[in-house]
């Protein structure tokens, strides 16, 4: 059996250098000063993004540049997967799967918006991916389907298929993906935490705490979305808990439900595990725009924790490829979000707001 | 050289109707670091308040970058302004100017529109002829089971005259039609679309009033055509998207002479903006002080005086040894490379040793005794070369710059140790003038030098190592006497005491080698040359207490428990003192070890290339020594630094000064 040394040397080297290499604050700063989306496509010329100026300045389109990022990030798991130790591979392939489900979803949405809600089809199938990333799924089928019987065919063969049938009346019923999309993301997770059942123990514990810090972020949103802007009863809301979270139990669930104000209640969940984040908590917000930010900004600075934890600690475990996943996301994410600022002529203090 | 460059405090007065002149003067001289002058404890008039200003500071900040954004965009980056560009410093007109920028991102904004639009078109061709490729048409042979296709193929008639419409009509859905015939007013059409919008589709043909027909037998051959008129139709769209894309840069071009001259504007306007910032008047005064090379007073002075017409006070500070002082360093350009090393480690304190001039020597020696080839040093000088002549005037990479002149340096070196060591590409063309190091690697040295195996080599880089540790200690003491802390002088562990126990150390270790390791210095000896100045480390911490901890504390101490932690502190400094420099000393073995390193894989290689003949044995020596050049030059010169960083500059070298950053015309902001 490999010990964590041979498993985890060389792509601990080669990964804190990649670490290194990624986009430092200051040029998100600069990047949210620049004066226009050309002016911050160029402060990226000579960064690894560089091709984004070069398919902006040829199309006018953002939405291909947007599209060429997420090829990259695709790319960047695969080419990561590579180095790894066969028993951590099934943990990447397992995230790799977030794409092709999210990919799955927009075809599926797009297919939604034209046959359900009688829109007509905008560009937007032009953005999404067509070459498989780990099924082999036509998503031009999926997109000029008749039905979702059809679709679930088209899935045939994949876990998607059951999720499909399982939810298509529900969501004909209901006139809106809300459920099925659920399905999916529960589909995702479950197979994540199986992925990570299947490592051993030291790197077991490690992806555990990451990975259920994320599905507790993730839950924690949900909860507060689903309370505040689709007005779910607390049993739909349990009904889409992921479980497999490392902190949120029934009880802190049940309080984020009931409270009135969520920060409060993220007040004690952060000043418990987090203590030296609660003073971001103390921000007084009055809009619930900017409330959801801050907790937004909050949930980050939980995660970067957690990933400045593992990057400090035991380098040899998966917990430096998850961390660099992380943050190579959280780049990958102010990019993007800059990006569109940048288009939509918003403000340079919103925009810095939302670093 | 050797120590920073002396600095001076100028604090002056000038009338308020002088300001504008005594900015440019400043700016001019690009000398003076400004410091607050509610900060310092001078005589001040009572009543000081922030200049005003008509244009703030970030208003021509704000449109610089600007223009900056724009230039960008079209690959220029501004050079900093000239003497005469200050010279004939003009106003801008800021909202003039930001209308003009507003109405040239708005024609690149619509040029940007129509490349999404015709994106928007090619993607959708693109769409179509990924689905016949996938598919075909089933015109001419279906290739897969036709329920797979999400095409609609369709062909029929329409009146000529609402071929036009038909055209506006399918725009933005992703559908394609040709004309095979014409039948008097009618024409033959060929529509292909996705048959997810057949209704949409439906309600558009039966306003242009289309029929369906028949495919005939001619139409076989539609779907060649039908790709090459795609093909065709991609092609022209690319082309015109080409056009838009220089429409969109040339947009800029036309600008780009007035965009530089307003930048350059701009960019002095901002300059004098951020020097008067410093700035504090009262009713009729403007006052301001700040940092400048002692050398520089006298011109500064002058200028100064110039363009207040003698209407000005001055006063001038001499630097102490002031953590707060800004430090500027004082080396020739041909040490540049070298500066930017002990730059990359810190920046010394003012009034100390800037150890640049003795970091070139020996970084120099040790990549030398690491690297020693002649070839390879050639190969590496030339590399330099090619960067420096590739980086020659780019400000923005004059980091790289300096490290091709490093390179360079390093080239240099090897190629001197290689002509003394006698490798010239791992081969022994000539006589070694110092040893034959391949020889004593590979055991065979016929040479009657004094160094005659690995263990002499080993011994020099020891002797290396203990002058230049010996080297960072004095110069730890001339700091120290510099900035006149005594006791330190003493009982740091750099100190006399540190130096005493380290020469005694290694005489007991000379005494022992000589000896053959069987005997020790005798008892008196060994009690004066490392007991004694331990036993006087003893008295550090009692007098540290004495002198800065005793009464601070409102709790009595336990002598007990004082007398312990003294004791404790003592040993454990001991240990550090006798465990630090001894490592220190033996780290720099690993100059010999990479030396042989180096050899080593020179010799592998010739031994793998006598294995084989003709081609492949020069191959193999190339690659070897394009290993050895990229692997060794790498592992030497990061080597080199390192025991330049941790074995030399921690013994003196504190790295807390603050560069000297006037504001210039070059000033990087």
């Amino acid at each position: 059996m490999a010990g964590p040394l041979s498993k985890y040397a060389l792509i601990n080297a080669k990964l804190r250098a990649r670490i290194s290499k990624i986009l430092p604050d200051e040029v998100f700063g600069q990047l949210a000063k620049a004066p226009s989306l050309e002016a911050a496509l160029a402060l990226l010329r000579e960064s690894p993004f560089a091709g984004l100026e070069q398919i902006y300045a040829a199309t006018g389109d953002l939405k291909l540049a947007e599209l060429e990022l997420l090829k990259s990030e695709i790319e960047l798991y695969r080419s990561i997967r590579e180095y790894l130790h066969p028993a951590s591979r099934q943990l990447v392939d397992a995230l790799l799967a977030q794409f092709e489900i999210e990919n799955l979803k927009n075809a599926i949405r797009i297919y939604f918006d034209r046959k359900v809600r009688k829109r007509a089809v905008d560009s937007n199938s032009h953005y999404v991916l067509y070459d498989p990333i780990i099924h082999t799924l036509s998503i031009d089928l999926i997109l000029n389907a008749e039905s979702f019987d059809e679709i679930a065919g088209v899935c045939d063969g994949t876990p998607y298929a059951q999720i499909v049938r399982k939810y298509s009346h529900t969501v004909e019923a209901e006139g809106s993906l809300f459920r099925m999309e659920v399905g999916f993301d529960h589909y995702y997770y479950s197979h994540l935490v199986e992925a990570i059942d299947l490592l051993d123990r030291r790197d077991r514990a490690v992806a555990v705490r990451l990975i259920g810090v994320e599905i507790d972020l993730q839950n924690i949103s949900w909860i507060i979305r689903f309370k505040n802007f689709y007005d779910l009863p607390l049993e739909a809301i349990l009904a889409t808990i992921i479980p497999g979270g490392f902190h949120l139990n029934r009880a802190v669930i049940d309080e984020l439900y009931q409270a009135q104000n969520v920060t409060s209640v993220l007040q004690g969940f952060v000043a418990g595990r987090y203590p030296g984040l609660s003073t971001l908590l103390s921000a007084e917000t009055s809009s619930s725009t900017a409330r959801l930010m801050l907790i937004q900004r909050i949930l980050d600075e939980i995660r970067k924790h957690e990933v400045q934890r593992i990057l400090a600690g035991y380098p040899f475990s998966i917990g430096i490829i998850l961390s660099y996943f992380v943050l190579k996301r959280d780049e990958l994410q102010k990019i993007r979000m800059l990006l569109n600022a940048k288009q939509y002529g918003r403000q340079q203090e919103r925009i810095e707001s939302m670093l | 050289m050797m120590s920073t460059t002396p600095m001076t405090q100028l604090f002056a007065v000038v009338l308020a109707k002088d300001q504008e002149r005594v900015t440019e003067t400043l700016l001019r001289e690009g000398v003076m670091q400004f410091v607050s002058v509610l900060d310092m404890d001078l005589e001040k008039p009572e009543k000081l308040s922030a200049v005003a200003s008509d244009v703030s500071l970030a208003d021509f900040s704000d449109l610089r970058k600007r223009v900056e954004g724009i230039l960008h965009t079209i690959g220029v980056i501004p050079s900093a302004p000239q003497e005469a560009d200050l010279k004939n410093r003009a106003s801008v007109n800021l909202g003039g100017e930001s209308g003009r920028l507003d109405k040239l991102d708005a024609e690149r904004q619509g040029v940007r529109e129509r490349q999404r639009a015709i994106q928007k078109e090619i993607l959708k061709l693109e769409d179509i002829k990924r689905q016949i490729g996938l598919y075909g048409l089933g015109l001419s042979g279906v290739r897969l089971d036709a329920r797979h296709s999400i095409l609609a193929v369709q062909t029929g008639q329409l009146p000529a005259s609402n071929v036009r419409g038909l055209d506006e009509a399918l725009k933005g859905l992703p559908a394609l039609h040709m004309a095979l015939g014409q039948e008097g007013d009618r024409v033959h059409h060929l529509l292909i679309s996705m048959k997810r919008d057949r209704e949409q589709i439906g309600g558009i043909l039966a306003g242009v009033g289309w029929t369906n027909v028949e495919v005939s037998g001619e139409l076989l051959s539609a779907e060649a055509n039908l790709l090459d008129e795609l093909s065709g139709k991609l092609q022209a769209l690319n082309a015109e998207q080409k056009t838009l894309q220089d429409q969109a840069t040339d947009i800029v071009r036309k600008e780009e002479p007035h965009l530089r001259e307003l930048w350059v504007k701009l960019r002095v306007g901002e300059l004098c903006s951020r020097i008067q910032a410093n700035f504090k008047s009262s009713s009729r005064t403007v006052v301001f002080a700040g940092w400048l090379p002692a050398s520089k007073k006298q011109r500064l002075i002058d200028r100064i005086t110039e363009a207040g017409a003698g209407r000005c006070y001055v006063e001038w500070h001499e630097a102490g040894s002031d953590e707060d002082v800004p430090v500027q360093f004082n080396n020739p350009k041909i040490l540049a490379p070298f500066q930017m090393l002990v730059r990359n480690f810190g920046v010394p304190r003012y009034g100390t040793i800037d150890p640049t001039p003795v970091v070139m020597p020996m970084y120099l020696i040790m990549f030398g005794l690491m690297f020693a080839d002649v070839g390879q040093g050639l190969v590496l000088a030339a590399l330099g070369v090619l960067g420096v002549r590739r980086l020659k005037g780019n400000e923005t990479k004059k980091g790289l710059y300096n490290l091709s002149w490093l390179v360079i340096w390093c080239g240099g070196s090897a190629i001197l140790f290689g002509v003394l060591l006698g490798s010239y590409f791992g081969m022994s063309l000539f006589k070694p003038l110092w040893f034959d190091f391949h020889g004593i690697v590979s055991g065979h040295s016929n040479s009657n030098s004094v160094i005659n195996d690995i263990s002499d080599v080993l011994a020099i880089t020891v002797y290396f190592g203990i002058s230049v540790i010996a080297l960072g200690l004095i110069f730890n003491w001339i700091n120290i006497i510099r900035t006149k802390r005594w006791m330190e002088l003493v009982f740091d562990k750099g100190g006399i005491l540190g130096g005493w126990i380290y020469g005694g150390g290694i005489y007991i270790a000379s005494y022992m080698i000589a000896h053959e390791f069987k005997e020790f210095p005798s008892g008196g000896a060994l009690l004066l040359l490392v007991g004694l100045p331990s036993i006087l480390l003893l008295i550090k911490e009692p007098y540290h207490y004495f002198k800065h901890e005793r009464g601070r504390s409102d709790r009595k101490p336990n002598p007990a428990m004082l007398t312990l932690d003294c004791l404790m502190k003592w040993i454990v400094e001991l240990l550090e003192i006798y465990s630090g420099y001894l490592s220190n000393t033996l780290s720099f073995m690993r100059v010999a070890g990479l030396g042989i390193a180096h050899a080593c894989l020179m010799i592998s290689f010739f031994t793998l290339a006598d294995m084989t003949s003709g081609v492949f044995s020069i191959v193999i020596l190339v690659l070897g020594n394009i290993l050895v050049i990229g692997l060794e030059g790498l592992s030497a010169g990061i080597q080199a630094l390192r025991l330049n960083y941790y074995e030399f500059f921690t013994k003196f070298f504190h790295g807390t000064g603050k560069l000297h950053t006037p504001i210039s015309l070059s000033s990087q902001l």
